[in-house]
């Protein structure tokens, strides 16, 4: 440490170390980034106005007090039988707790037998060779008894759909007559047939305590979905958004902004909050308190165009207005307000941070029944 | 303390430090000077934004005065205005004193000190029209970056130049501190201007870019000058040897090493392991405290710093306590549950504060304490020198307000947006809170900054009065033989 040169080199040295560290090897990661989800679509870039509005955001520091950073957290998992197989039998061990589910599972099996039994019918009706009396017969019956079972279940009508939707099968008009099922389907039915499922765990067991049924799941050969409920996800219980943030929520950013601190509230997945709310949005940031909410943030009203009128002339239809006890007037009295260039841009970046659909790496949590009432996404 | 010469080699003769101090005095004293004038700068406008913290209706209506301009404003003007001229000040006169040979081509200095001012300048003005560049805590726009590393390099090169002028067996560990404070900057702000701005990385790959760049600046490029100042006026007030070199080296190579990705937020929307590799560097960090800390305590033994008469050995021994709790602080992040809770909160900006107000400003004041009378003349003091020590109350008062009130009200923040059902309006007002309180220490900072500016005119102004004017005193100074000062 005596020789100079040594020390520089040293210092060049370390400082490329931890260079590499957290500057070329994420690039190298995060540059290989796609917008692919996974699910055919892909991530859109932002263009045009909201584009424009991200240097609105960035030349106003609006980072320093909103973050865009959705924090993970603990979850369990919803496990659902979503299609069953002919040959595969699933015992109540399989699912566990959930026996409540069983006769929609038994009355599923059911309606695979009924739809199988249907079939041989018609394989023997349809036979122009060796038709034998007999073997019709024996279909017939055996098609009868299926639907036999079918009434004895005693199912209610929902139940029943769920159980043809999970069961795969399809059966005609006359054979949902026989099963006791509506011949025509409103639009309600056939939703319900479409998204049966049954929900075998309520969201809040662990991988470690479903592991086993999950096996006996896959050896029984039925479909199921594993969808994670939030059960200590803070960002998620208090609605701050959908899922976590993750790096390809910045993939088209032309300027990363995870943000400092969260002063306001997080911004990850706003614009799905902003829908239709242009003229509360654009209110807000003229006047945060203008709604008479108790908020902190500065007003931005150099933003916005004020052009003052008379009682007695109407707002033009794009001013700014807020309904105060169902009294809808301009967002400041005696003045038009409208949205600059720089407004509208600043909001249609907003509107375009939304983490509401799922990524591969980022699937959607769902919010657990017992702590649904968050209110932060105000 | 003073370096031994190597009897092998033919070596220049020391050049008494008279001379030394003689070579320093214009750029020197005008880096420092600037460096006051950049700290009330950093200290109003951060006052001024933390104001809208009460008021958010302030000033509202002119887009000059947001409150993310005003702190990206806050914080240029420190770092690069107040941390860069004093900072770089401070490196020429000890690189000259350590290698005991006159400042080489004042010239280069005093231009690139103009072209630093300017580029610091530009970068306010830019930021105020809406140019920064969106990384928190490195805010300078593209054309700022530019002239900052031409200044920088002018300015380095006398510091080269300087240094290479003359031979010695053994360089003091200070000297290894300055040499990294030198190559650091360019190398980071080199980095975060090419990758950020002019080949800009794809998306999230900005964040740990930026986080790097940001957290190097403070960590490394200030804190080696901070620990060179700490290092060097300690050891040589007391009048002992520095206690280990093998401690300074293991302290040294680890600060260089993890201080660029200490503090990466558990939140972070990044791959896990750029965050457990931060959390791993926040864990080792403590090494870089037990090295530094261990190695002056063995030295100082038994001598007391922040109860000291002598006020640099004070105002050394808050910067070192400032230190050692910001690196005890940073190492907290090796816990992600206790990074969770604060990652969002104002602990963040009040631990950064207490480095570089409690650290690095404290360390920098402290040696200009020691340095700028030398500079003008052997026998002179600062005007009131008394007053200087209120410069050393203020701020530290300040420090100890804003770190209290950061880190322990922003807890309660933290966990609140760890708890679910909790209303928007409690939430914001527990985020306020804090800063509320940390603008007491704010202004504190701020008053202490004025009277550090109010110091400098003082000297400077008195000696340009009639026969103690500044020129007679340098003629004279020029013509003397003898020095008082230290070396």
């Amino acid at each position: 440490m005596n020789k100079a040169p040594l020390v520089f080199l040293g210092v060049l040295f370390t400082l490329s170390l931890s260079w590499w560290g957290m500057v070329y090897s994420p690039a190298i990661q995060l540059g290989g980034e796609t917008p692919d989800k996974g699910d055919g679509t892909a991530l859109k870039p932002r263009v045009g106005l909201a584009r424009q509005g991200e240097q609105v955001y960035r030349e106003n520091g609006c980072y320093y007090c909103h973050t865009r950073t959705a924090t993970g957290g603990q979850f369990g998992y919803k496990l659902q039988i979503t299609r069953l197989d002919l040959n595969g039998t699933i015992t109540d061990s399989a699912i566990g707790g959930a026996d409540k589910m069983l006769p929609v599972i038994k009355q599923a099996y059911r309606f695979k037998a009924v739809a199988k039994a249907a079939d041989a019918l018609k394989t023997e009706l349809g036979k122009t060779e060796g038709k034998s009396d007999a073997a019709i017969k024996a279909a017939k019956e055996a098609k009868a008894t299926a639907v036999k079972e079918v009434k004895s279940a005693e199912l209610n009508l929902e139940k029943n759909l769920k159980a043809l939707g999970i069961s795969g099968v399809s059966l005609d008009k006359d054979l949902s007559l026989e099963c006791g099922l509506p011949a025509e389907k409103n639009a309600t039915q056939k939703k319900l047939v479409a998204n049966a499922q049954v929900t075998i765990t309520s969201g809040i067991k662990q991988w470690s305590d479903i592991e086993a049924k999950v096996k006996k799941l896959k050896a029984a050969k039925a479909r199921f979905r594993l969808q994670p409920v939030a059960s200590d996800w803070p960002d998620r219980q208090n609605l701050v958004a959908m899922r976590q943030s993750v790096s390809r929520d910045f993939l088209f950013d032309a300027h990363a902004m995870p943000g400092v601190m969260r002063i306001g509230p997080d911004l990850s997945n706003v614009g799905g909050r902003l829908i239709g709310a242009d003229n509360d949005a654009y209110a807000h940031i003229y006047n945060p308190q203008s709604t008479g909410k108790s908020s902190h943030m500065p007003p931005y009203r150099y933003l916005f165009h004020r052009k003052k009128i008379t009682e007695d002339e109407a707002l033009p239809t794009t001013a700014i207005t807020v309904t105060i006890k169902g009294d809808k007037r301009s967002v400041e009295p005696g003045y038009a307000v409208t949205p600059t260039a720089k407004a509208r841009a600043l909001l249609a970046f907003l509107k375009s941070l939304r983490t509401d659909s799922a990524l591969p790496e980022a699937p959607i949590v769902e919010q657990a029944a017992a702590t649904s009432a968050g209110t932060r996404e105000k | 303390m003073s370096d031994t010469t190597d009897s092998s080699a033919p070596i220049a003769t020391e050049a008494p430090p008279e001379a030394i101090n003689a070579s320093c005095r214009g750029p020197v004293l005008f880096l420092f000077f600037s460096a006051a004038l950049w700290l009330v700068d950093a200290a109003g406008i951060g006052v001024l934004g933390s104001f809208k913290v009460h008021m958010p209706g302030f000033l509202a209506d002119c887009p000059l005065f947001t409150y993310g301009r005003l702190q990206a404003n806050a914080w240029v003007a420190f770092l690069f205005g107040f941390a860069g001229n004093a900072g770089l000040g401070i490196t020429l006169w000890m690189l000259s004193r350590l290698r005991g040979m006159p400042l080489a081509r004042p010239g280069f200095v005093v231009a690139g000190t103009i072209l630093w001012n300017a580029g610091v300048t530009a970068a306010m003005v830019g930021i105020s029209l809406g140019d920064q560049s969106g990384v928190a805590g490195l805010e300078l726009p593209k054309y700022a970056s530019r002239v900052l590393l031409i200044g920088q390099a002018f300015i380095a090169f006398s510091a080269i130049l300087t240094y290479f002028s003359r031979r010695h067996k053994q360089l003091y560990p200070s000297t290894w501190y300055l040499i990294a404070s030198l190559v650091a900057f360019p190398w980071i702000i080199g980095t975060a201007h090419w990758l950020l701005v002019e080949a800009p990385v794809r998306g999230a790959a900005q964040i740990p870019l930026g986080h790097w760049a940001a957290t190097s600046l403070v960590q490394i490029w200030l804190g080696c000058i901070g620990l060179a100042a700490v290092i060097y006026f300690i050891p040589k007030i007391i009048q002992r040897e520095l206690y280990s070199r093998q401690w300074t080296f293991l302290g040294f190579w680890m600060l260089l090493l993890l201080g660029g990705w200490v503090n990466l937020n558990s939140g972070a929307p990044l791959p896990v392991w750029q965050i457990k590799l931060s959390q791993l560097a926040s864990g080792f960090f403590l090494l870089v405290v037990i090295a530094v800390s261990w190695n002056l305590r063995q030295t100082l033994k038994g001598v007391p710093l922040l109860s000291s008469e002598d006020l640099t050995l004070r105002f050394m021994g808050f910067a070192l306590s400032a230190w050692i709790v910001a690196g005890l602080l940073t190492f907290c992040n090796v816990c992600p549950s206790w990074n969770a809770i604060l990652q969002f909160t104002y602990a963040n900006t009040a631990i950064r504060h207490l480095f570089a107000w409690g650290f690095f400003a404290m360390s920098m004041i402290g040696a200009v304490y020691y340095v700028a009378p030398r500079l003008i003349g052997p026998t002179l003091d600062w005007p009131c020198a008394r007053i200087y020590h209120w410069i050393y109350r203020f701020i530290a008062v300040g420090v100890v307000i804003v770190v209290l009130a950061g880190v322990g009200m922003a807890y309660r923040h933290g966990l609140a947006l760890q708890s679910t059902g909790i209303e928007s309006e409690v939430l914001q007002s527990r985020a306020l809170m804090p800063m509320r309180a940390a603008f007491l220490g704010e202004v504190l900072f701020l008053v202490g900054s004025l009277i550090f500016l109010g110091s400098m005119l003082c000297l400077l102004v008195r000696n340009c009065c009639g026969e103690c004017s500044l020129m007679s005193l340098w003629r004279q100074c020029r013509s003397t033989k003898v020095e008082g000062g230290a070396k």
